[in-house]
């Protein structure tokens, strides 16, 4: 296990021994936040990842918007909404909305999954190191919060053309959206490292 | 503590992926396995690549309209700028305020505030290191929030297709603006905010107990 630990913004050593439940640690010379310990960090990430996953799955089935102007009606699905942006010649730019808001987020879930299913009952897997490497890149591309912002201002732009309605979707995503956010909160370099470590020392 | 030291002091270097201390002359990381460096390698050439990529494509992105508008037969063109005037008439003023920040001055200021960081750096300045070190935490936090302008494009183009009536279209400065946003991203990442913290450790005087 270890204890000290070099600050990421500034390079100063802290020492993080005996933190407490909930106690949240910050470098006492440039403010980078360092860690927050959790003793169930593990079972959070868990149960935070998989509801996570089940409302994007909802998100993804049901109309996301409807729009009706003069008894026509268009509906919109998330996965319609970097498909339009791919019909309409912008391939380039739909792949990118597609990951920011689906993909990468998704991805970024079932490998937090990989990695809390195992440590949860301290066993080591082969690739919970991989996983821990990759996880921390990829979850700084992921935009949901981005995107429920990007919904907003869309239905302030188009309320005085149409009727605008929200469907089940799009609650399944705010809810996607928050779950996600909780999960990322819990994600902790130091404690998840120090927990692979831990497992990999256990191993038989 | 008796006396604050950094880890490159100790000749030390912190692992960026998993936190641990590594002995400085060593390159990989023997817990998780990442390549450590005392400080990202040619962090200061990187970013200004990328600083004056995103630079470059950030023109286009305001030239270039960002969506069409087809209604009945007559099609609109807006830009970036546009969209926020249109709001504004619009009467949603919070809304054109979320979209001026996050399209206009949020870009513009990280690429302010990056050549900035990367200027004082390249000069050795000991000018303020947490202040400049809080200005790069708000840029790296903000840098998504730009994408929300393509976003809105992407929303817009799926929901409002009402065949001949009244049908959107995405511009070709949603790709650039896309672009500025991508390439600033990574450049904020490639940015090593330590650097701003060696001049103060290279005087020592300076250094607080
Ligand atoms: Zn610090
Ligand atoms: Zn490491």
């Amino acid at each position: 296990m270890e204890h000290t630990i070099a600050c990421h913004g500034c390079d100063l050593l802290v020492d993080l021994r005996d933190m407490e439940h909930g106690h949240k640690a910050c470098c006492p010379r440039c403010g980078h936040s360092l860690t927050q310990y959790r003793h169930d960090a593990i079972e959070r990430l868990m149960a935070f990842s998989i509801a996570a996953l089940v409302a994007l799955v909802f998100a993804s089935l049901f109309p996301f918007l409807s729009f009706a102007s003069s008894g026509v009606e268009s509906v919109m699905t998330l996965p319609q909404t970097p498909g339009s942006l791919w019909r309409n010649g912008l391939p380039a730019v739909a792949v990118l909305v597609a990951a920011f808001i689906i993909f990468i987020p998704a991805l970024v879930l079932v490998l937090l999954l990989m990695l809390s299913v195992p440590l949860a009952r301290g066993r080591y897997r082969p690739w919970l190191k991989p996983i821990g490497r990759w996880i921390f890149h990829l979850q700084s591309w992921s935009m949901v919060e981005v995107f429920i912002i990007g919904v907003i201002v869309s239905l302030v732009k188009i309320a005085k053309m149409a009727t605008v309605t929200l469907g089940l979707s799009f609650w399944a995503y705010v809810a996607f959206a928050l779950l996600f956010t909780f999960a990322m909160s819990v994600l902790d370099r130091y404690q998840l490292w120090n927990a692979i470590e831990a497992a990999e020392g256990a191993r038989g | 503590m008796t006396e604050a030291k950094t880890a490159r002091e100790l000749n030390l270097a912190s692992c960026h992926t998993c936190t641990k201390l590594v002995p400085a002359d060593q390159h990989r990381c023997p817990r998780c396995g990442s390549s450590v460096h005392l400080r990202a390698t040619d962090s200061l050439q990187r970013t200004i690549a990328l600083l004056i990529t995103a630079s470059i494509l950030y023109i286009p992105a305001n030239l270039y309209p960002i969506m069409y508008t087809d209604q009945l037969g007559r099609t609109e063109a807006s830009t970036i700028i546009g969209g926020v005037v249109l709001l504004i008439k619009l009467g949603s003023v919070p809304i054109a305020a979320i979209i001026f920040i996050a399209s206009v001055m949020v870009p513009l200021g990280k690429l302010i505030a990056m050549f900035y960081l990367v200027f004082t750096v390249e000069r050795h300045s000991p000018l303020e290191p947490r202040q400049r070190t809080v200005m790069y935490q708000i840029t790296e936090f903000i840098g998504k929030w730009s994408m929300v302008d393509v976003f809105v494009v992407a929303i817009l183009v799926a929901l409002v297709n009402l065949g001949g009536l009244l049908v959107i279209r995405p511009g070709i400065a949603a790709l650039s603006f896309a672009g500025v946003v991508i390439v600033t991203m990574i450049a904020a990442e490639s940015f090593d905010s330590r650097l701003i913290w060696d001049e103060m450790e290279n005087k020592n005087d300076n250094r607080p107990a």
